[in-house]
């Protein structure tokens, strides 16, 4: 994939990260290279900064689009007005993230992008010995069956859909609780509920499923985090 | 000439008009008088010569006053532009005199600057037009003045929010290079970095959003907002934060009590004023949210059982950054912003937000305007 985006650091963490997810990654630090790149080769998927010396990242998509190049882009700003996404989106971008964003949720909106398309009409989820009915709206640890509220229930399947890779507050509060902006009182919520669900799931304390990173959110995942 | 004239100062000007109206008049003047005079002699004239038409005389009538009114004519001719030139003069004079204070006015105006805001100008009689105006003036500093005081406390203020994490992330970095330590440790020194991080983020996110409501450059919607349904699905999302304290949260809502607001921007108040009651009130307690509508006004009130808010901080409790107890505040994660966020909220959509505090717990009223019944 490719990544357009001058800030020298910012790029790097980028393709760092996005290299440890063992995606190829080529970085292009100016607007005129992105220009060339994204026009030259095909790529999977075009992680693309608004604003670059040289030709603007609106300029380098609606070249893209009307030569009828369908790879996913994802824009990254750092205006969060609602007018300048409109118009990322417009020109054909397909997703977009507000500067300073997370990296678990840019990996995630990464996987969504290159998954989108593909069924994921998954009926039950499974991790260890913990299993989800999603249809049956049962949850079973090993033989203990456990009983969870509506939001609770709707928090794991978000988890175990997640599964191995780390979930933020951030996409927690939009997804799960669907609230529109993330707020002090809606962080204090989410870790109550987390810390509920926990005891819940993580009942015996052999082997822990639900983790905590500090500073970034929450994995679940089989071992250390 | 035109640009000459708008050039001008005011006193040439006045001076100018003043003149030539003068001027125009008294040759109007002197014209209708001249002809009046020589109206009246040649009637007398004429009834001389009827009434003794033999009487002989050394000079013929006609001719004497002929020269009786050339001589009237001379004056008047050498006299007028004496009068209007005379009368300029004082006419300038005396509109210097009057427009001086103005400049006066403008040069004290010129000296009060953003840096002495606080100096005021001298108003010697404050019933005079000049007076008026210096009043006026001086009510503007003012109002100068404290905004621009606003902005420097405000700026002040932000820089020293913005500090304090900064200063935390630099201090752990700083502490982390020193000496080699476990990946675990690591770990968590970025993890708390992180967390700071995140405080600057909504930090500044917090800053934005408010110097965007004070540009004017949201756009609310307007949607029928049941101000019971908002009390409820503010209860219903934050329930579980009061459930942890052991607290009840309480809703006595008339029905049909509706206002005509941006949902998202006034669920926010109600969120901030239920959050804070929720951390300020003590444990086991009743937090009492109540809606109520009159004929005009609509009323959403959150009680708390907490130890109330002081006299002294009533009036700034909804500042920017101001906080009752710096500590314990920060401890609790808050910016500082909460409750200026939610006057700005309530204010956007045209309603008010106000404090009532009897010792015993704090009452926040938010009221708008009620959209009919009908």
């Amino acid at each position: 994939m490719l990544i357009v985006e001058d800030e020298r650091k910012l790029a790097q963490v980028l393709s760092s990260a996005l290299q440890a997810e063992h995606y190829d990654v080529v970085v292009a630090a100016s607007g005129e290279d992105g220009f060339y790149r994204a026009n030259a080769e095909l790529f999977d998927l075009v992680v693309l900064d608004l604003m670059l010396p040289g030709r603007s990242g609106l300029e380098i998509l609606q070249t893209l689009r009307q030569r009828h190049v369908e790879t996913p882009v994802l824009i990254l700003t750092a205006r969060d007005g609602v007018e300048d996404r409109v118009l990322g989106l417009d020109r054909g971008a397909d997703d977009y993230l507000v500067k300073p964003f997370a990296l678990p949720e840019l990996l995630a909106r990464i996987r969504a992008l290159l998954r989108r398309g593909r069924s994921s009409d998954i009926l039950r989820l499974k991790l260890a010995n913990l299993e989800m009915d999603l249809v049956a709206r049962r949850v079973v640890r090993g033989d203990r069956a456990i009983d969870l509220t509506g939001r609770e229930f709707e928090l794991l399947e978000y988890l175990l859909r997640h599964q191995g890779h780390l979930v933020s507050r951030e996409m927690l509060a939009r997804d799960v609780w669907k609230e529109p902006h993330r707020a002090t009182p809606l962080d204090n919520v989410i870790d109550v509920q987390m810390a509920r669900l926990r005891r819940k799931v993580d009942l015996d304390g052999t082997a822990r499923l639900i983790h905590t990173v500090r500073g970034v959110g929450f994995v679940v995942r089989e071992g250390e985090p | 000439m035109i640009r000459w004239w708008s050039t001008a100062s005011i006193r040439v000007r006045l001076t100018a008009w003043y003149t030539a109206v003068l001027a125009l008049m008294l040759v109007v003047y002197a014209a209708v008088t001249f002809l009046a005079v020589r109206h009246e002699f040649h009637e007398q004239l004429e009834e001389e010569t009827h009434t003794e038409p033999d009487h002989v005389v050394a000079a013929s009538p006609e001719e004497r006053v002929e020269q009786q009114l050339g001589e009237i004519l001379v004056v008047l001719a050498l006299g007028l532009p004496v009068i209007v030139v005379l009368a300029g003069v004082g006419g300038y004079i005396l509109a210097r005199r009057a427009l001086a204070p103005i400049d006066h006015l403008a040069a004290e105006s010129r000296r009060i600057t953003a840096d002495r805001l606080h100096e005021r100008l001298s108003v010697p009689n404050a019933h005079d037009e000049i007076g008026r105006l210096a009043g006026v003036i001086n009510d503007t500093f003012a109002r100068l003045e404290s905004s621009f005081g606003q902005l420097r406390r405000f700026t002040a203020d932000a820089s020293h929010e913005l500090r304090t994490p900064l200063a935390v992330i630099r201090g752990i970095g700083e502490l982390g290079l020193r000496e080699t330590r476990t990946p675990a440790e690591y770990k968590e020194s970025m993890g708390s970095m992180l967390e700071e991080v995140d405080r600057l983020t909504r930090l500044v996110d917090t800053l934005l959003q408010l110097s965007r409501g004070d540009a004017g450059t949201i756009r609310l919607t307007r949607d029928v907002v049941d101000l019971g349904d908002l009390a409820r699905d503010v209860v219903s999302s934050l329930g579980l934060l009061a459930e942890e304290r052991r607290q009840r949260l309480d809703v006595a809502a008339t029905a049909n009590v509706r206002v005509i607001a941006d949902r998202l921007v006034l669920r926010d108040a109600v969120t901030n004023l239920v959050d804070n009651a929720i951390k300020y009130g003590p444990e086991g307690s009743t937090i009492r949210i109540n809606v109520a509508g009159g004929r005009e006004q609509a009323t959403l009130t959150v009680a708390d059982e907490g130890a109330g808010i002081a006299p002294a901080h009533r009036d700034r409790i909804f500042d920017r950054f101001y906080r009752i107890d710096e500590g314990r505040a920060r401890e609790m994660g808050g910016t500082g912003l909460g409750l200026a966020i939610a006057k700005w909220a309530v204010e956007a959509n045209g309603g008010q937000i106000a404090l009532d505090s009897a010792g015993t717990g704090s009452v926040f009223r938010i009221s708008l305007p009620r959209l009919g019944t009908s």
